[in-house]
């Protein structure tokens, strides 16, 4: 139950600093959000490889993705 | 470039709404419009990692993606991998293979391809995965639904993803093993304003069968695993630098008990002459699964309980330090240089506790990688 507190709080201490300035755009107010930088995963091998080597080398993954074929790494 | 200048004229006004427009807007702002444009993209990876005293693996992986949107409301995507693997892997906690530090030779290759179809406020996608290796084949499929609000603003993602891998190792330890894993995924991605976006990822997977390591002495897992991963994501722009901040963070529960905390913070910060620069600090910290055991091997070993000495199972910590420097060439072509330098340490395990006796281990890696659009 403290795990879980200490995540949720560590959550909103990431989430806070965006949600202070909570205001969706019109349409054509997204020319920020239209660039590279503001992507998810925008490139999509340098993900898979990175979480690939996270994968082979730490106990557990997730949250990224899902699919993609397992291997013999873990 | 547009994002850096914060003055309004009528031509940018009118850039902005065109980025705005369904098609233009690339696909994952949040990913509720199908791109107007392929890319096509080659990057090489060259991984190594290391003990005080010795190397252990190598891996060069050549990669390769596509993706094309084609018939108006359709995208194909796929990738191609290669790793090349050589080097040492321990036996137990960090006693290696081989004294010579040579004794692995594998190669893996991997595939996937996904088909999506684009709907006024949904998507719905299904996709096929590949990967073999000399002892270990995997095959999955999976479906993936998108739903968004009518401003676009917000996303709900919807995902499963079936795998069943074989794995035959030539040693005998394993022979004829299954594996089999499911994973679901439900997401929110929110534009939180002109400037900010986040995402939130709830992933839960769920495996039975084959989990040991077959090259790994006395290794013995449980044959199911549940793990709940929750990740969440902030990417803040900043016009005044023209840079943009972006967090994540992920929390990990696992029925091994190999809970874990992740937090990453990068900085994209363009430069003259179309060059950009991100770099990037990640810390993660887990707990030890409830079967591994510390040092001298093999301690705490009962034939017929679950057992392991596995570092990766063990209680430690861990940081990332990296740097990407890209070019846009223009004309649709980029390219990128990526060095990451990776440490584990059990000292480093969030509140202390981490597993003792334990060498640190280290590793790095370099991508090259060149994109065009088309």
């Amino acid at each position: 139950m403290r795990r879980t507190r200490r995540a949720v709080s560590l959550a909103l201490l990431v989430l806070l600093p965006g949600c202070a300035s909570f205001a969706p755009p019109q349409p054509w107010e997204k020319q920020y959000l239209a660039t590279p930088a503001m992507q998810f995963d925008a490139d999509k091998l340098d993900v898979r490889n990175i979480q690939h080597i996270y994968y082979s080398k730490e106990g557990a993954a997730g949250g990224y993705g899902i699919g993609g074929g397992g291997c013999g790494c873990n | 470039m547009a994002a850096t200048d914060s003055t309004a004229t009528p031509a940018r006004a009118l850039l902005a709404a065109a980025l705005a427009l369904p098609g233009i807007v690339p696909a994952t702002v949040a990913a509720q419009t199908m791109p107007d444009a392929g890319f096509i993209q080659f990057k090489y990876l060259d991984y190594r990692d290391w003990q005080p005293g010795a190397r252990r693996m190598r891996v060069e992986n050549p990669g390769f993606y596509v993706m094309s949107p084609f018939a108006g409301s359709w995208v194909v995507e796929g990738a191609l991998v290669y790793d090349g693997m050589s080097g040492a892997s321990p036996m137990w906690h960090d006693t290696l293979s081989g004294a010579s530090g040579e004794g692995i030779h594998d190669r893996r290759a991997a595939g996937d391809v996904k088909l999506t179809r684009y709907f006024e406020r949904f998507s719905v996608g299904a996709g096929v995965a590949y990967s073999h290796e000399n002892d270990y084949i995997s095959r999955g499929a999976s479906i993936d639904v998108r739903f968004w609000t009518a401003d676009k603003n917000r996303t709900f993602a919807f995902s499963y993803a079936g795998a069943a891998d074989r794995i035959d190792a030539p040693d005998g330890a394993a022979r004829q093993e299954r594996k089999y894993v499911n994973d679901f995924l439900f997401g929110v991605t929110q534009v939180l304003s002109q400037t900010a976006i986040v995402q939130s990822n709830l992933t839960y997977t769920r495996g039975h069968g084959y989990f040991d390591d077959p090259y790994k002495t006395f290794d013995a897992r449980p044959d199911n695993r549940r793990v709940l991963a929750w990740l969440t994501r902030l990417n803040q722009h900043h016009p005044e630098s023209g840079g943009t901040l972006q967090l994540a963070y992920r929390y990990i529960d696992d029925s091994w008990d190999a809970n874990s905390h992740m937090a990453e913070a990068a900085w994209v910060q363009p430069l003259p002459h179309a060059f950009s620069v991100r770099p990037n600090l990640r810390y993660y910290t887990q707990r030890a699964a409830y079967f591994y055991f510390d040092p001298p091997f093999p301690s705490g070993l009962v034939f017929g309980q679950p057992y392991t000495a596995d570092t990766r199972l063990s209680a430690f910590g861990a940081f990332t330090l990296g740097l990407l420097l890209a070019k846009d060439f223009g004309d649709g072509w980029s390219g990128d240089l990526k060095v990451e330098y990776y440490r584990q340490k059990s000292d480093w395990r969030a509140g202390g506790n981490g597993s003792p006796d334990i060498l640190p281990f280290s590793a790095r890696w370099i991508q090259v990688g060149v994109g065009k659009s088309f």
